[in-house]
């Protein structure tokens, strides 16, 4: 049996060549205090814990380079990005963005062109004044992804305040912001291209949602979800109400829709190949029938876990965050198949749950 | 400003004097100049950036040095902190008048209603932390905005966090407060102006003491209170437990601002710390000690001079029922005197003890005595005494209540109930009869704390009403693995009265609070 790493080394291979199926999928998710994991999913093993230097109780975040080799990670307080060689574990890319009169903080948001050349954070500083702080105007820095371990960024561009996720189209020409609303911004030249509604969604009848989400999950399918909360009209009363948001970051197409009167709280939501069901998970996983508008299924989980994913071929959900456990439930049956214990139980906290699709 | 360069960090240490001396003799400005100018520029002599713009409590400026220590990586003697809370507190504090609203915040009162600005302020400032906070400092406009970027840039979550993302927090903070809060809290007031001109009071002498600890304990006696060679104050407690024995403690105290008593010392051999406020005209202390591990566990005190003039402090219990007797304390001044104290219409007394600042006795109510209020008088002093037939209504006292679970780094804390009685007289005015012996239980609060089991999770109710919340942490014995919080209905059944008589609190036992700041 070959070893893990060359195991690993392999269907990087096979990623890079766009060979056919042999494997199947790798997760990778990070725990408290520095650990990055890559997870044979097939296997319910740990392939490598890797260990990011500097981490300082944080890795959170991940964004995996589009040809595989590589993952980003928000890490030391948020005020740094990392980018670990998956191969080998070795940091290949850091971003110190605090300076000694700038503290600067990425709040999880951050996205790497198509080309895997650029990668952009999402940046609200500080200036640290002798006896005050001086809250700035944040902004987007842009850095060469080649830059080493000392990157400085190559453009900046002003940004909205309250920003909390990043989301590249695949054109490369520009990318989605979620804050207040649904910004859309030029890679070139910061301009931003459009503004939607989040805040400002177009429900009728609907109030002022609430959408926070830290878990920049587009695979398998190119469009992120996340579970929106809002007061609904319910029999003429204003009602709790669940609905998923999608965003298909290479048509553009937004969509919001009611799917549940607010009975369990939904952390994050995936979206499966078919486009038909969409999963979700905090204390319960969730599943939702897309096209009907409904609630198809919920289990109660053995206890709370924040980010979830699925399978490539959507056969399995894998859901981790909060605790140590990586889950493995059937999408059909929602029934548990496995729970992987990382090694020494470490806390995976607001860790993104990402899947290296290997066919 | 945070030192994060190391030869900052180094030129810091190099103004600082090697110096316990030092602090015993430098003035506080001048402590202030070495300790704090660094970033603080003097703008002025003995005015210094941001330091001068701001009045605050002994606590708030303990709160912003421990700050400069942890955030900023002050190294700072301990010696010198203390100087420079006294420092700060007497030149920079806040008038008996204005710290008043706030001060339960500063007694760490549990289970207290906090104040209410208005809607606006309540979310923005008060869903993190308490408005009392907030309204025991004073700033200006333009230093409450500089406030308001500390808070931008050190906790940069709050603009994410719910009931903060849905409206634009730095925009409400950078634009409306500042002006709506220096209106509410503004640095330069008549009140503080006259503060500062009076003479403070003279604390050292003879008083007298009652305390009351919520679950059933009453107090009373004597404090002898006197100064040290510092010039700190230094009290001896000689109190009677109501219904137990002898209590002796003792504090050493120090006075802030002219009237803000904070002590550390024990009582009947356990740990306490006072936070008293003393009267403008100084015959008066008032205020709450408590466990300096388990703030909330603690009891009110009030003190009165022992040659104040003629007043009832407590009288001890304050109800009798008709057909009864009981040993009663009367505790104030001016209680000695020739004529025979009185305890009322168809009350009978035989006298135990009299003094100026004490009378016991033995009261008999007669069967057929009516219900009512009575007049105590003893001397030139009187009091209430409560007389009634039958208890016909009892109120759970807090009406809604917190508890936390806790073990390891941070500790339970507990929730204590108290059953306030009432009677109805003949005219239909219902009157409090004071805390009653009461049986307690804990029953789920609604339907889905029954479904999970609250009450088997969550922790113990003990027989004077205290409840003791469990461990934290997940129990894979819940669902979800869920931690042991609860939704109850606390209910307390009056021993003195029918079956049928109860009353009922809400408790809700939730998480660990992670910071325990001296101001929540």
């Amino acid at each position: 049996m070959p070893s893990p790493r060359r195991r690993l080394a392999a269907a990087l291979l096979l990623l890079a060549l766009g060979a056919p199926a042999l494997a199947g999928d790798l997760i990778l998710t990070g725990a408290k205090p520095d650990k990055l994991y890559v997870i044979d999913a097939a296997k319910r093993t740990v392939l490598h814990e890797y260990r990011i230097p500097g981490a300082n109780g944080l890795v959170g975040s991940l964004v995996p380079s589009p040809d595989g080799k590589r993952v980003y990670a928000v890490i030391n307080r948020m005020e740094s990005i990392v980018g670990v060689d998956l191969a080998t574990g070795a940091t290949v890319f850091r971003a110190d963005l605090s300076t000694p009169t700038e503290r600067v903080k990425d709040f999880f948001a951050l996205t790497v062109t198509p080309d895997g050349r650029e990668l952009i954070a999402y940046e609200v500083p500080t200036r640290l004044k002798p006896s005050e702080y001086e809250v700035e105007q944040p902004r987007f820095a842009v850095f060469r992804t080649d830059a080493g371990l000392k990157a400085q960024p190559v453009r900046v561009y002003p940004a909205q305040r309250r920003m909390h996720m990043l989301l590249m189209r695949p054109s490369g020409k520009s990318f989605y912001a979620l804050g207040f609303e649904l910004y859309e911004y030029d890679v070139k030249t910061g301009r931003l291209l459009g503004t939607r509604g989040i805040q400002h969604w177009e429900m009728p009848g609907h109030s002022q949602p609430d959408l926070l989400a830290f878990w920049p999950v587009t695979e398998p399918t190119g469009v992120f979800t996340s579970p929106v909360y809002a007061e609904a009209p319910q029999d003429g009363k204003p009602t709790p109400t669940t609905a998923l948001m999608s965003l298909d970051v290479a048509t553009g197409a937004l969509d919001y829709r009611d799917f549940e009167p607010m009975s369990a709280l939904i952390f994050s939501t995936v979206l499966s190949p078919d486009r038909r069901s969409a999963y979700g998970v905090y204390s319960t996983l969730t599943k939702i029938d897309v096209p009907g508008r409904k609630l198809a299924g919920r289990v109660p989980l053995d206890h709370t876990f924040y980010s979830v994913n699925v399978a490539t071929d959507g056969r399995e959900i894998y859901m981790g965050g909060a605790m140590c456990d990586v889950g493995f439930y059937d999408a059909a049956t929602l029934e548990k198949k496995a729970i992987l214990k990382l090694p020494g139980c470490a806390d995976q906290a607001l860790a993104s749950l990402r899947v290296l699709a290997a066919h | 400003m945070p030192i994060r360069s190391v030869p900052l960090l180094l030129a810091l240490l190099v103004l600082a004097p090697a110096a316990p001396a030092a602090a015993a003799t430098e003035s506080g400005a001048a402590l202030v100049r070495t300790w704090c100018s660094g970033c603080h520029r003097e703008r002025a002599p003995g005015q210094f950036e941001r330091i001068s713009d701001i009045r605050k409590t002994p606590e708030g400026w303990v709160m912003t040095l421990f700050r400069m220590r942890q955030v900023h990586h002050l190294a700072l003697p301990d010696e010198v902190h203390d100087a420079l809370v006294r420092h700060l507190a007497d030149t920079q504090g806040l008038a008996p008048a204005e710290a008043a609203p706030g001060r339960f915040a500063l007694e760490r009162r549990p289970n207290v209603q906090d104040l209410d600005l208005g809607p606006e302020l309540g979310v923005m400032c008060g869903r993190c932390h308490s408005l009392a906070r907030v309204a025991l400092q004073r700033r200006d406009a333009d230093e409450w905005l500089k406030h308001m970027h500390f808070h931008m840039g050190q906790f940069p979550s709050l603009e994410y966090q719910a009931s903060g993302r849905d409206r634009p927090w730095w925009e409400i903070a950078s634009t409306k407060l500042p002006a709506e809060l220096a209106a509410l809290y503004p640095l330069a007031t008549p009140a503080w102006r006259d503060w500062q001109a009076r003479a403070k009071p003279e604390l050292a002498g003879r008083w007298v003491v009652v305390g009351h600890v919520p679950g059933g304990r009453d107090f009373y006696g004597t404090a002898e209170i006197r100064r040290d060679a510092a010039g700190e104050y230094r009290a001896q407690y000689a109190l009677t437990e109501v219904g137990g024995g002898a209590l002796a403690g003792e504090s050493h105290a120090i006075v802030y601002t002219g009237f803000e008593w904070r002590g550390r010392g024990t009582l009947g051999g356990h740990a306490t710390r006072e936070i008293y406020a003393a009267s403008e005209d100084g015959r008066r202390l008032t205020g709450r000690w408590f466990d300096p591990e388990h703030s909330e566990e603690g009891g009110d005190f009030t003190a009165l001079r022992a040659d104040a003039p003629a007043e009832v402090l407590a009288v001890l219990p304050q109800a009798l029922k008709v057909g009864t007797g009981a040993h009663v304390v009367v505790v104030g001044t001016g209680l000695a005197g020739a004529a025979a104290p009185s305890f009322g219409d168809g009350a009978r007394a035989v006298v135990a003890r009299r003094e100026a600042n004490v009378l016991e006795a033995d009261v008999t109510v007669a069967a057929d005595a009516a219900p009512g209020n009575r007049v105590v008088s003893a001397g030139a002093a009187s009091g209430r005494l409560v007389v009634y037939r039958q208890i016909d209504a009892l109120e759970v006292r807090p009406a809604y209540g917190i508890a936390r679970v806790g073990g390891g780094r941070i500790a339970p804390v507990t929730a204590q109930f108290e059953a306030i009685g009432a009677t109805r007289l003949p005219g239909g005015e219902l009157v409090s009869l004071g805390p009653v012996a009461a049986e307690w239980r804990a029953e789920p609060f609604d339907e889905e704390a029954k479904r999970t089991a609250d009450v088997d999770f969550a922790g113990r109710l003990e027989a004077n009403g205290r409840y003791r919340p469990a461990g934290a942490g997940p129990n894979p014995k819940r669902e979800f693995s869920g931690n042991n919080v609860g939704n109850l209905a606390i209910v307390a059944r009056a021993r003195d009265a029918g079956d049928a008589l109860e009353g009922r609190g809400h408790l809700v036992v939730t998480v660990q609070r992670w910071n325990t700041p001296p101001i929540y």
